[in-house]
This record gives structure tokens, C-alpha cells and sequence, in this order.
């Protein structure tokens, strides 16, 4: 069968032909900042102010594990000057071929123009030890979702100012004011948080998946057990008939899930138990009126603050 | 909105033009042998035998663990060689049961399969889908370059056998009067197609490879009768579309395998159509 060399031919002629047209690398003002998610994107905006042009490729009501790429998403890699992951694996079922196909040295792993966003961020969940199968589910790395913690937020926020600096010497003054504004700007939102969450310290809850560890952990709340310990795959029954067993026992009512999480198995278990599904955003664009980092704070502990008062007038 | 392309996006394009157009080339001449044989969802079978292959080669530390280690290919490759025996096997009993029940069967089995196996795994077992199904946006040279390789050694053996292979697809029973061994060449028909299909779905993912193996042959039925025709209708609507899609995916920024998916669906149901006003003429 000639047909397949002779198509190989054809498309080699227009690869050549396509190389001949490289982008020009025009160093104007703005850096060009491409983040994975809409969080580090939301962070990114408020360090870098108008001398960056930040976009951000996974949208906050996807589930970041999984992203379909679309070409416009080569297309921002190649031309960037930073690339700022959330790392821990969490990209790692796309980002890789996205950045191989992006052909852009600057911002590939390792690469000055390459930012790993967790790692001077508390993380937590990082087994020690062996690894055995024997653990279950086990992220080698650490749970991906620390920024759910505005302190690692703040840390966060730390490490695009460096970078920045570090990619833009001239412009760093700008970036260390616009991190103090960003710096304060949390730290009074913290103070509300804390204030709404306090009445609620050690109260216990359900989660679908583990992507809530850091956030729970800041409010002072106790997950007691997850929907699915695997997404995707539904849990084995025992596990559902133990989970409402648990709950019963400790009187929990509430089950967070996160938007791209079907409502199905939630609600069933919330009838079994006299409890409510409750969809919390996991990310900045999770939710409608989450547009910024701060917001979407506001947003997560205003529901679940609401929640956890009417859940305890029922016990 | 801008219908012309970005020129930057076109060298990125490439690979995966060069791969749709390599994967064009020979599904669409499977698919004609597929067709013939009324054995539609063999790939998907096949394929997902392979990923069950892959799972649990994954998850046997020993094998590398890696998705994309040697012991993981090597792993799916056996379980390809296994599924096409038991399609090999399963036709030459003429039984009441046909074929194609076998190959749901096997589909939705192994399907399951790897559901069961990923349940037991550690926690990075959630991505290995992804890994191990892949985006054709994403194909890098060396992918494309290792293909074509092993695709034209695949081809060439096709060529040479075209006779016999085409007499099996068609013709099987008159093949065995003749003192054919059916079963033998079903075997290297299924195991060369499962190889192909492994290494498509590896680039390109499911529902892609699907549409490269059964659209194209289809349209061509549409129009022709002899293989000759058919082949050429197959080849010349598969690339068209390949590039139509891949520029749909760019222009309106869609995701790309799903977007030539559609794009297949739209093309052939115009060609159905002109044919019937065609023949309305007539």
C-alpha cells in the first residue's frame, strides 16, 4: 500500500512549510504569563499588575486533573515568557505534552521561565516513608490543592514576585508594592474568614474528593471521610454504607462537592443521612461570582458558614 | 470572528496533521476490511483490550509502572495478540451467535476491567486514562516518525497479502473450500489491525480512531462498489476532513479529537444526502 508514504510526504512538505513562519519574539513591555489554573492566574494579576498579560488555560469549573487542550492553548505556551504550574502532579495527565508541543524553551520544567507554584507552600498529605500499594490512595507529591489555604495563597503570591523580578529586574519595585497591596488585601479578608468560620471550629463534614485538606484544615474543621476516594471510579458499596454510618455516628450533615462531580451519589447518601449536598468552588471561575482569589474565599466560607449554622439548629 | 489562520498555530499544527494524514492512510483501508466483515466495533475492543493490557502493567511495579515504559507497551501489545486470537478463534465457529456480540461482550468486559484493576491502585492511577488515550493535538514528531515506520512495515505486509486478505474479509467461506486457512489469516489480519490500532489510539484516542477506521470506508460505499474507487473516495474524504477539522478546532478554538469527531459526522451526512439527490436525478 504506497498511500501511506505518499501522505507522509505531503505532510512533511507542510510541516517544513509551517516551520519557515516562527512568531516574532517580541520583548514589549507586558511579560506574557500563561498559569495552569484560574487561581495562579487570579495571584498572578494582582502581583503583576499591568506589566504582566496573564491567561489562565484550565477554567475554575473544570476539574484540573483533566483538561482537554485546545490549539489556542499551544499556541499562549509557545508565546510565553512564564508558565506557572500548581505542580504536584496535578497537570501532570496534560501539561507535559502541552509544553513539549509548545516547542518554547523558556518556560519548559527547569527552564528560568518555569514556575512550580508549590514549592515553598505548605503541603499536605505528603506520605513518609516507603510507598506501598498497600496505602491506598496515595499522592506520592502531597495533595495538589494547597491553595484552598490563603496563607499558601500568600506564599504563592511570594513566588510570582520573585519571578517576576527575577524575568523583569526593572519592574520589581512594582511587583514588591503590588504583592504588599495583594499581602494586606488578604490578610484583612482573613480576619473576616476567620470571624464567620470561628462558631464552627471542630465541626466534622464529608467531602467528595480529598481536594479540600488545606482549606478544612485552616478553618479548623474535621473531614471525617470522601464520596469517592477515587474519582471516577465509583466507590465499592461497603464504602458508601460505612461513610453513612460514620456520619450518622457523628451526627455530620454536610457533603461539599465540587462542581464537576456528578450530584448523584452526594444526594443519595444526604437522603440517607438528613443532609445536603453542598457545591463549594475549588477554584477562582468555580462558581459564577468567584472572579478573584479573595472572592473566592468569600464565596466558599459564606456558603459553608450558612450551611454548618442551619445544620446545627437540625442536630 | 477571524476565519483565516494564525500562521504561528500552523507550525504546531503540523505534527498533527502529519500524524491524522499517516492514521488516515491505513484506517481507512482496515476500515474497508472491518466493514466488509461486519465486525464495526472490533478497534474499540481491541483497543480497550490493550488499555486493560496497559493498566495492569502499570500497576505490576516489576513491568516499570511507568505509562510509558517498554514493559507497559510489550504488556498491551500481548494483550492485543491475545484479543485478536479470541476474534480469530470466535469467527470460525459458525454458530448461531454472531460475531459482533462476541466483540461487545469483550468490549464492555474489558472495559470493566479496568475500572476493577485502576480501583485497586495507588492514588496516580485517577490519571492514567488520560496517559494512556491520547490527544492528537498534543503528537510530537518522534511519535509521528515511529509510526509511519511501523504502519508502512504493517501496510507493505498488507499489500503483499492483499489478495488473500481481501479474499478472507469477503469471501470467507469460499477461502476455506479452497483449502484457505481461515482462521490463520483472521489471525494476522486481527493481530496486524490490533498493532495499528494500539499504537492510533496511543496518539489519538478512542472516538477519533473510530472515526478514521469506519467514516471514511462508509463514505466510500456510498459511491463506489469496487475496492479500487472505494479506497480512493476513503483516502481523499478521510484527509479532507482531517484538515477541515483541525482548522474548525483552531478557528472556533475546540477542542481538536472531538472537533474532527463532528466534523466527520457533518461531512459524511452531506455526502449521504448529495448521493440521494444525485440518484434522485437520475
Amino acid at each position: 500500500m504506497p498511500s501511506a508514504g505518499l501522505r507522509l510526504v505531503v505532510a512533511t512538505a507542510l510541516a517544513v512549510a509551517a516551520m519557515g513562519r516562527m512568531p516574532a519574539a517580541g520583548r514589549t513591555a507586558p511579560l506574557r504569563v500563561v498559569a495552569t489554573t484560574e487561581d495562579l492566574a487570579s495571584i498572578a494579576r494582582d502581583v503583576g499588575g499591568d506589566r504582566v498579560a496573564v491567561v489562565a488555560l484550565a477554567k475554575g469549573y473544570q476539574d484540573p486533573h483533566q483538561v482537554d487542550p485546545k490549539p489556542s492553548f499551544i499556541l499562549e505556551v509557545s508565546r510565553a515568557d512564564l508558565l506557572i504550574a500548581v505542580g504536584r502532579d496535578l497537570e501532570i495527565g496534560w501539561l507535559p505534552a502541552l509544553l513539549a508541543s509548545s516547542r518554547n524553551g523558556k518556560v519548559q520544567v527547569g527552564a528560568p521561565g518555569y514556575l512550580d507554584a508549590s514549592l515553598n507552600v505548605r503541603i499536605l498529605e505528603i506520605p513518609t516513608g516507603q510507598i506501598t500499594r498497600a496505602m491506598g490512595d496515595v499522592h506520592p507529591q502531597g495533595n495538589p490543592h494547597y491553595w484552598l489555604d490563603p496563607a499558601n495563597g500568600r506564599r504563592i503570591a511570594q513566588a510570582i514576585r520573585d519571578k517576576l523580578g527575577r524575568l523583569a529586574p526593572a519592574d520589581r519595585a512594582h511587583f514588591d508594592e503590588r504583592y504588599s497591596a495583594f499581602d494586606q488585601r488578604l490578610a484583612a479578608a482573613e480576619v473576616r474568614w476567620d470571624r464567620m468560620m470561628a462558631p464552627f471550629k471542630g465541626r466534622k463534614l464529608v467531602t467528595y474528593h480529598r481536594s479540600w485538606p488545606n482549606f478544612m484544615e485552616r478553618f479548623g474543621l474535621d473531614v471525617i471521610g470522601y464520596v469517592e476516594p477515587k474519582p471516577g471510579i465509583p466507590a465499592p458499596p461497603a464504602h458508601i454504607l460505612d461513610l453513612i454510618g460514620e456520619m450518622k455516628r457523628h451526627a455530620v450533615t454536610i457533603i461539599v462537592v465540587e462542581p464537576y462531580w456528578s450530584l448523584r451519589t452526594p444526594q443519595a447518601i444526604a437522603s440517607q443521612t438528613n443532609g445536603q449536598a453542598l457545591v463549594l468552588a475549588p477554584s477562582v471561575g468555580g462558581a459564577k461570582e468567584v472572579t478573584d482569589y479573595v472572592q473566592l474565599f468569600d464565596y466558599n466560607v459564606g456558603l459553608l458558614a450558612a450551611a454548618l449554622k442551619a445544620a446545627r439548629g437540625g442536630v | 470572528m477571524d476565519f483565516g489562520l494564525d500562521p504561528a498555530i500552523l507550525q504546531f499544527l503540523a505534527a498533527p496533521v502529519a500524524a491524522s494524514l499517516i492514521i488516515v492512510g491505513i484506517h481507512a483501508y482496515l476500515g474497508l476490511h472491518v466493514v466488509e466483515r461486519g465486525v464495526i466495533f472490533v478497534d474499540l475492543s481491541l483497543a480497550q483490550i490493550a488499555s486493560l493490557g496497559a493498566t495492569i502493567a502499570v500497576l505490576v511495579p516489576t513491568l516499570g509502572g511507568e505509562p510509558h515504559s517498554a514493559g507497559v507497551y510489550w504488556m498491551s501489545l500481548l494483550f492485543t495478540l491475545v484479543g485478536a486470537l479470541i476474534f480469530a478463534f470466535v469467527k470460525s465457529h459458525r454458530a448461531k451467535i454472531p460475531q459482533e456480540a462476541i466483540i461487545g461482550i469483550t468490549y464492555a468486559v474489558a472495559s470493566a476491567a479496568v475500572i476493577v484493576v485502576m480501583s485497586k491502585a495507588p492514588g496516580e492511577a485517577e490519571h492514567l486514562r488520560d496517559m494512556l488515550v491520547g490527544n492528537i493535538l498534543s503528537v510530537q514528531w518522534s511519535e509521528v516518525w515511529l509510526t509511519a515506520a511501523v504502519y508502512s512495515v504493517i501496510a507493505a505486509f498488507h499489500y503483499v497479502f492483499r489478495r488473500r486478505f481481501l479474499e478472507i474479509s469477503i469471501h470467507p467461506v469460499e477461502a476455506r473450500a479452497r483449502g484457505v486457512s481461515v482462521r490463520f489469516w483472521d489471525f494476522l489480519f486481527y493481530a496486524s489491525f490490533g498493532l495499528v490500532v494500539t499504537r492510533s489510539v496511543a496518539i489519538a484516542g478512542v472516538l477519533l480512531v473510530f472515526c478514521y477506521l469506519i467514516v471514511p470506508s462508509v463514505a466510500g460505499m456510498l459511491f463506489a462498489s469496487r475496492i479500487g474507487p472505494r479506497l480512493s473516495i476513503a483516502w481523499a474524504m478521510g484527509a479532507f476532513v482531517s484538515m477541515l477539522g483541525m482548522y474548525f478546532s483552531v478557528v472556533f478554538d475546540l477542542p481538536t479529537g472531538a472537533t474532527i469527531v463532528c466534523t466527520f459526522g457533518v461531512v459524511l451526512t452531506v455526502m449521504a444526502v448529495a448521493r440521494q439527490l444525485l440518484l434522485g436525478r437520475l
